[in-house]
């Protein structure tokens, strides 16, 4: 088994809100190894997110640190570097879908819209992310990649982020100020900003491609 | 549509379910462990209903969905869609009667 430490511990950015992100390495299933704690990858998995050049492997191979190996070595390290990432219009495409998706949603009057915020602001992550490491090749793995991309990042007020950026919280480790309806409603008017942010991130992809 | 995708879709249809009826402080948020947790909390359920048994039982196999980002884009687990569907029509169920 091997256990890493990644995300903003790694980086050093850690908030108020920051969790402890880590991964275990295992061959099979371990119950000592709780899913509420870690990450949890089979050896095989791994190595095949290293094959696919996929974003998360990067991230880990540029960002991870070794806590605990039972064999005494890196196996992250031992891996070299992932294969070149080459899906990046493809998963721009998949982000921005999925923003879409909880755009529509939401316009529909959705009853659960801090949730649908929460993905909102993941597949600005997220997107950001995939453009940092496929376009700009300044791999940016950061909770707030999107406002890392000089000229590409988005264009939001950073109120209207931040609200994004809480709903996530809320949704995901069920911390924060609950929502207001003005603020909910401010939000919404933003949505059409972001939407276009995508679609040109998209774009440029397919333009670098 | 990717697997990835429809996890999402997947844990957005149960919290729509859910949150039909009107809970009240505050909906239900997601599906995380501490969302529920504070769900629970702030509405005053009583944690060992049964409602509250089938919500655990789809965050259990929605969990990285609800709770991670970062390997999230890594597409990992296979889709339970017959198990979620069905956990959901026991929620609405549970929800309207």
């Amino acid at each position: 088994m091997h256990i890493y430490a990644f995300g903003s511990i790694c980086r050093g950015d850690i908030s108020l809100g920051s969790d402890i992100d880590l991964l275990a390495i295992v061959e099979e299933y371990d119950p000592r190894i709780s899913p509420d704690t870690f990450s949890i990858y089979s050896y095989k998995r791994i190595k095949e997110l290293w094959q696919e050049g996929n974003p998360f492997a990067w991230h880990l191979s540029l960002e991870a640190r070794l806590i605990f190996a039972s064999d005494r070595t890196d196996y992250l390290e031992l891996l070299g570097s992932p294969k070149k990432y080459t899906k990046c219009v493809q998963d721009c495409e998949k982000f921005f879908s999925l923003f879409q998706e909880a755009h529509t949603s939401i316009i529909k009057g959705s009853n659960s819209i801090v949730f649908d915020f929460s993905i909102v602001f993941l597949s600005i992550r997220n997107i950001a992310t995939c453009f940092s490491l496929g376009v700009n090749g300044h791999p940016n793995f950061s909770r707030n990649s999107a406002l890392c991309l000089a000229s590409n990042s988005i264009p939001l007020n950073l109120g209207l982020y931040q609200i994004l950026e809480r709903a996530r919280i809320l949704c995901t480790r069920g911390y924060g100020e609950k929502l207001t309806d003005d603020e909910i409603n401010t939000t919404i008017q933003g949505l059409s900003e972001i939407h276009e942010w995508m679609h040109d991130l998209v774009e440029k992809a397919k333009a670098h491609e | 549509m990717n697997e990835f995708s429809n996890r999402i879709s997947a844990q957005r249809c149960i919290l729509q379910v859910v949150n039909r009826k009107r809970w009240e402080k505050e909906e239900l948020l997601g599906l995380s462990s501490k969302a529920i947790e504070r769900w629970i909390s702030v509405n005053q359920i009583n944690p060992s209903c049964y409602l509250v048994e089938l919500i655990k039982t789809a965050s259990t196999q929605l969990f990285f969905l609800a709770n991670k980002s970062q390997e999230q884009i890594s597409e990992d687990y296979k889709m339970i869609s017959q198990e979620i569907s069905n956990i959901s029509k026991e929620i609405e169920l549970e929800v309207t009667c």
